[in-house]
């Protein structure tokens, strides 16, 4: 009788495995060596822009000569709006749909792991792989901007000059705000993602969704649709470089990114729940 | 079977609280419970808001504006639709004005000494002497615009003058920026032919500073411009935000003080015989008139193209010829009567009637009124 008591695996291993499993595909490996070429792409063009007359561009890219800690976040919120759900949302897909076209998710689903544990650990994978390609692009962007355009601190929007201590501050706030964006967008992929047998089908709905969110954010007719949308509070995040910094509205996004996620987790375990053995 | 359905129902009641959340987060914030003060009558209230000293605060302004005025460029603050500035001063002359717009920002210092305007879009710095922004401050510290001899005397006189026209009530009490104000507002009497309703104004119970000004028009419920504190702490703010080092890499620029010569000062004087600007009506009826020489017009289009020149107003042309009478028919409709004939400009608080021939009327009044004033104009 007690050879049949199911030993539990152990958490932190299922975790570690699933990582493993991520990192060892080549695509995962490809795609984040193309992501560390974005910076590197975008400070190579703002260098050249630089030396030409007047400011380097519009918003961010004109407050960036000889103050190279601002490529880091230039290059993010370069990226947010399509190339980062891209990110999340390939690997959502997969996470379960993924898994199910390989046949490989009817084997966990009967596996003695329960399936919102199973859940759990695909949405651990996603959210620990998105915070590590935010954390590489702007290590890659702050290395290429102090290197291309030198600087011990970082100027704001605002005119004041921060030290170097507090500009990584601003960085590292930088990447979770963008972070916790890109988990809104996979929470909903991921549900999406238990849906289907398709990643690509995972992949197509998550970047026609923000693009629709994005074309919807530009009609004012529209404005009382706003507030709902996840795109909309992109814009917003470039608070992160004023000074003083204004909490309201980085609060804000982040908790509207919570809603979105708690309502993608939400619909991904329902379906993982009712899916057949 | 059991535990599929415990986790369905959780999972649903995880949908509906994201939902829930998105929704409390699209509504406006709650103002709360209308805080309890002690009753003042709208006359001591005036005069105390006249006689406030000006404090040290910071603090967020939303600004509502749905006038219906033509978008200006750079300046979001004042076009249609909602923006917002900060704004930090220590009551005695230092003062820090921030204008966030889309990826930009313009921030205004002024340190006592020296006042500086650093604009991120262009990477510039203007350098002006202290109390540049006198007068383009916002209306909101509370500090009368010239200081009287016996404040208390003044006070009452403003408070007749305004009563002669208007009905001035204490409307209960709110809370704007978390602090507890009194809502005074001015209602104009029902003689007067103004489009304006009343103009709401929050006082602060404490400071007697206007903390919320709106102003309603006939015909809707929503303000046709609200002007208020969402965020403001009262008190001693932090000294380095009174200070401004322009960065390395931007461009200082200090604009000569232009003292007008005799020239421009008799060509300035000049012009303003011609335009003989009249004030006609009186109270909420005030209508400004004047008439505008043909030349002053062109003059008016080669400024904007110099504005353009200089990278200001790109995004509206790049300089080309700049027909200002086109620019005026395209803003409004043409009107025409037994005064002549021109152009009506209508925002929701009020028009401008630009008649061909030069002749301006503008006020917060109704089309026939304007009518009636240009046919004054001489």
């Amino acid at each position: 009788m007690s050879a049949l008591v199911a030993t539990r695996a152990p958490l932190g291993r299922q975790l570690r495995s699933e990582l493993r499993w991520i990192l060892r595909r080549p695509r995962t490996v490809i795609g984040l060596a193309s992501l560390c070429l974005v910076p590197i792409l975008a400070g190579i063009g703002l260098w050249f822009a630089v030396d030409g007359e007047g400011p380097a561009g519009p918003g961010l890219a004109a407050i960036i000569s000889g103050n190279g800690l601002v490529l880091p976040v230039f290059t993010l919120f370069l990226a947010l709006p399509l190339l980062l759900p891209l990110v999340g949302a390939i690997w959502a897909a997969d996470g379960l749909a993924g898994e199910a076209q390989h046949g490989t998710l009817r084997g966990l689903m009967i596996s003695p792991v329960g399936r919102i544990r199973l859940l759990g650990i695909k949405a651990f994978g996603v959210a620990t792989m998105t915070l590590f390609a935010v954390t590489l692009i702007a290590f890659v962007g702050a290395i290429t901007g102090v290197v291309l355009f030198g600087g011990e601190g970082m100027l704001t929007l605002s005119g004041s000059t921060l030290s170097f201590g507090a500009a990584l501050g601003r960085i590292v706030l930088t990447i979770l705000l963008v972070t916790v964006q890109v988990w809104g967008v996979a929470a909903v992929a991921l549900a999406i993602s238990a849906c289907t047998e398709h990643p690509l089908v995972v992949m197509a709905a998550t970047m026609a969704g923000v693009i629709v969110f994005a074309v919807l954010g530009v009609f004012s007719a529209l404005d009382w649709l706003h507030p709902y949308l996840i795109t909309s509070a992109w814009e917003g995040l470039v608070d992160v470089m004023r000074d003083p910094l204004p909490t309201e509205g980085l609060w804000r996004s982040t908790a509207l990114a919570a809603c979105y996620i708690v309502i993608g987790m939400s619909l991904a375990a329902m379906r993982l729940a009712t899916k057949d053995n | 079977m059991n535990r599929r359905r415990v986790t369905v129902v959780a999972a649903a009641v995880g949908v509906v609280a994201g939902a829930t959340g998105l929704g409390l987060l699209a509504m406006p914030a709650g103002a709360g419970p209308a805080p309890v003060l002690p009753d003042v009558s709208a006359e001591a209230l005036v005069e105390s808001v006249l006689n406030a000293k000006p404090a040290a605060f910071g603090g967020t302004v939303d600004v509502d504006n749905d006038l219906g005025i033509p978008a200006i460029g750079g300046v979001p603050q004042l076009s249609d639709g909602a923006s917002n500035l900060r704004i930090w001063t220590d009551g005695a002359g230092k003062l820090r004005v921030q204008l966030p717009s889309g990826d930009s920002e313009r921030t205004f210092v002024d340190d006592g000494q020296t006042a500086w305007m650093w604009d991120s879009a262009e990477q510039t710095v203007t350098k002006m002497p202290h109390g540049s922004f006198e007068h383009g401050e916002p209306d909101l510290s509370g500090e009368p615009k010239a200081a009287p001899t016996d404040p208390v005397t003044l006070s009452r006189q403003v408070v007749a003058a305004i009563q002669e026209y208007s009905d001035v009530t204490v409307d209960g009490t709110a809370r704007v920026a978390n602090r507890p104000v009194y809502e005074l507002v001015l209602t104009p009497k029902p003689t007067e032919k103004t489009v304006l309703r009343e103009v709401r104004v929050a006082v602060d119970a404490e400071l007697r500073v206007p903390l919320r000004v709106a102003v309603l028009t006939n015909g809707t419920d929503a303000p046709a411009a609200q002007v208020g504190f969402s965020e403001l702490n009262v008190g001693p703010q932090d000294a380095s935000l009174f200070a401004f080092t322009p960065p390395a890499g931007a461009k200082v620029t200090e604009p000569e003080v232009e003292k007008p010569s005799a020239e421009d000062k008799a060509a300035a004087e000049q012009a303003f015989t011609e335009a003989n600007p009249q004030v006609i009506g009186e109270g909420w009826d005030v209508v400004l008139a004047a008439r505008v020489p043909q030349d002053a017009l062109t003059g008016l289009a080669d400024l904007q193209q110099q504005g353009q020149r200089e990278g200001r107003w790109q995004e509206h042309g790049q300089g080309e010829d700049v027909d200002v009478q086109g620019l005026i028919k395209q803003l409004g409709k043409q009107v025409s009567g037994a005064w002549g004939s021109g152009t009506l400009i209508t925002t929701r608080v009020g028009g401008v009637l630009i008649a061909d021939d030069g002749r301006v009327a503008a006020g917060a009044v109704p089309e026939q009124v304007l009518v009636d004033a240009i046919g004054q104009v001489k």
